[in-house]
């Protein structure tokens, strides 16, 4: 029943319902992509440069080399997505345990972190996920674990807010009163009441490091063995005055991607949010 | 046997930029095993403080217990690591609390509510932890407690909630049990249901309880003995009946004296006492009481009054009381 209701709150935001629905169609083309596209996408398999709809079968066309279009952004797909799931992962894994420590315990450990995060926030987010990247080398756990790096603070500041609010609740007390450890309040009975605001901020996140590996992949220093959408964009860049569809296609790829991403954080928002539910 | 719980001179203050404040100062207290102590008192004497204090609850900073022992079945509770109360509370003193639906976790159901208390404490399995909440739910009187199991706090009564933390306190059958006001937030019928509760859990288990209250109606109806505090100290001790018989502190009389009797005249104002609890950083040189009381002496500004014994079982810290008796 409480599953159900969350659902059907979900489903209340229209934009929301689109943009999952969008997304769900995105994550099928990346689960289908080698079956769809088993040679390698960075292949060459044709003339280069045919417009969409150019060749039968080159629907989206080819790029300066010769190569498929559509096989470079469904295996992109697949990409993107994940370094965009981890990348969140690890930024909440992060966020959450060093905000949940910092509101929960409070005085010098509170303070600690939160200068700590101060100085992540100090540092331009890009020119952070840059310098890591650069010194960690260009794979794709790398960049994963540079956006994650960068992108904890916002999430750890949020639990913390939470957590401050609710170490002091009468039910913590009645928890320490039943001789529970720390840990086992902190993980077992705090945590599932802070967790619905920074699920929002999480899939907000995703959002953010599609657009970060985007951006890194443009600059040209992304995994090169991946043909990750933000690559397709800086390949395609030199001919953008003759050729623009090369770099257009997954630029749109990622402009959707993201803009769906936002809605369906949106609608996290108004499903999770006990202050909106009644609107 | 020695008593379950037995309190020695307990002196807990409160470190604040304000100044040092004495929340507890030197109370002693013994609850023997199936006997029911009530820890009485105006809003802020020190009761819920002096049971947390007793728990090691309080935080520091900017609480500090700076002497005094709780002995619960003979171990000193003050010097013990944090390590070992994570053992003693829930396992041996059981804690109820005053409102019960903030004092559950607002999303997790009863269930998980009574077998996280299990599995902190016994090495039960899920499966075994839910027969044994489903049992104590039963034991705590839930009409339909099958159903119950799945419940969230939100769904259920106030009465209901506080079952359920009752059973979440008597679940590893601690040897005493701490009640702050448990039947303060409930109605008056609920109330009474609860109570019986807790004084038929008592007779089953032999529990020692501090029962801690400011409703005089109910220290009547569940205590042995009662405690009486003011400003952290404890002023009159006594066995329930000579206490409502013959209060022997001007405190004590007049709180008695400000509790409705069914049946009494109407137009007969409730007699209260005059003032407030004064602040604990501001507490006279002499009796606390002294600015408040109906039968203050000289002697009462000056000196603060000890602990005596008028008779077997009764004590007061009070001049004008050691004067009556001389």
């Amino acid at each position: 029943m409480e599953r159900f209701g969350f659902l059907a709150r979900f489903a209340r935001n229209r934009g929301a319902l689109a943009g999952a629905l969008m997304i769900l169609v995105v994550a099928l083309a990346a689960l289908v992509a080698p079956l769809a596209f088993p040679i390698d996408p960075l292949r060459i398999v044709g003339a280069p440069e045919l417009w969409p709809g150019e060749a039968p079968e080159f629907p989206l066309g080819t790029d300066s080399l010769g190569r498929d279009i559509l096989a470079m952004i469904v295996h992109g797909a697949r990409a993107t997505l994940l370094i965009g799931l981890f990348a969140s992962a690890v930024a909440t894994l992060i966020g959450v345990s060093a905000g949940a420590i910092a509101g929960y315990f409070g005085g010098w450990i509170d303070e600690t972190m939160m200068r700590v995060a101060e100085l992540f926030q100090t540092i331009p987010n890009l020119i952070f996920v840059l310098t890591i990247v650069m010194i960690l080398g260009s794979t794709l756990t790398n960049i994963v674990i540079a956006i994650g790096i960068v992108s904890w603070t916002s999430i750890a500041r949020l639990t913390r807010a939470e957590f401050l609010a609710l170490r002091d609740r009468e039910f913590v007390q009645a928890c320490r009163a039943m001789g529970m450890s720390n840990l086992r309040i902190i993980v077992g009975e705090i945590l599932p009441n802070a967790l619905p605001p920074v699920i929002v901020l999480s899939s907000l996140v995703v959002a953010g490091a599609v657009l970060f590996e985007s951006a890194v992949s443009f600059l040209g220093l992304g995994d090169p063995n991946v043909a990750s959408w933000g690559r397709l964009i800086g390949d395609g860049r030199q001919l953008i005055r003759s050729s623009w569809y090369i770099s257009a296609i997954p630029g749109v790829a990622v402009m959707v991607t993201v803009l769906c991403l936002n809605l369906i954080g949106d609608g996290l928002n108004d499903a999770l949010n006990p202050k909106l539910r009644d609107r | 046997m020695a008593a379950p719980l037995e309190v020695r001179d307990l002196r807990t203050t409160l470190f604040t930029r304000r100044g040092e404040m004495p929340a507890v100062d030197g109370l002693s207290l013994t609850v023997g095993a199936g006997e029911t102590v009530a820890l009485v008192g105006e809003s802020g004497c020190g009761k819920s403080l002096s049971a947390l204090s007793i728990m090691r609850l309080l935080p520091d900073p900017p609480a500090r217990i700076v002497g005094g022992s709780v002995l619960l079945n003979g171990r000193d509770l003050v010097t013990l690591s944090e390590e070992a109360m994570l053992k003693i509370r829930g396992q041996e003193i059981g804690m109820v609390f005053q409102d019960p639906l903030s004092s559950l976790n607002p999303v997790a159901t009863v269930e998980r509510q009574i077998a996280e208390v299990l599995m902190a404490h016994t090495d039960l399995s899920r499966s075994q932890a839910r027969r044994r909440a489903l049992e104590l739910l039963e034991q705590v009187g839930t009409p339909d407690a099958a159903r119950r199991l799945d419940a969230y706090p939100h769904q259920l009564s106030g009465g209901m909630c506080q079952r359920v933390m009752i059973a979440c306190a008597i679940a590893c059958h601690p040897s005493v049990l701490i009640a702050d006001e448990p039947t303060t937030a409930l109605d008056v019928t609920v109330q009474a249901q609860v109570l019986g509760l807790l004084e038929h859990l008592q007779v089953d288990s032999g529990m020692a309880m501090i029962f801690i209250t400011h409703d005089l109606g109910v220290v009547a109806e569940i205590a042995d003995r009662v405690v009486v505090m003011y400003a952290g100290r404890k002023v009159e001790e006594a066995p329930v009946d000579d206490l409502f018989e013959a209060p022997l502190h001007p405190y004590t009389a007049g709180l008695i004296a400000a509790t409705p009797v069914p049946g009494a005249q109407r137009a007969q104002r409730l007699a209260d006492i005059p003032g407030m609890v004064p602040p604990l950083n501001a507490l006279p040189t002499g009796c606390a009481f002294a600015p408040r009381c109906k039968r203050v002496m000289d002697v009462c500004w000056k000196e603060k009054p000890e602990l005596t014994q008028p008779a077997p079982g009764r004590m007061v810290a009070c001049f004008a009381a050691e004067k009556d008796a001389a």
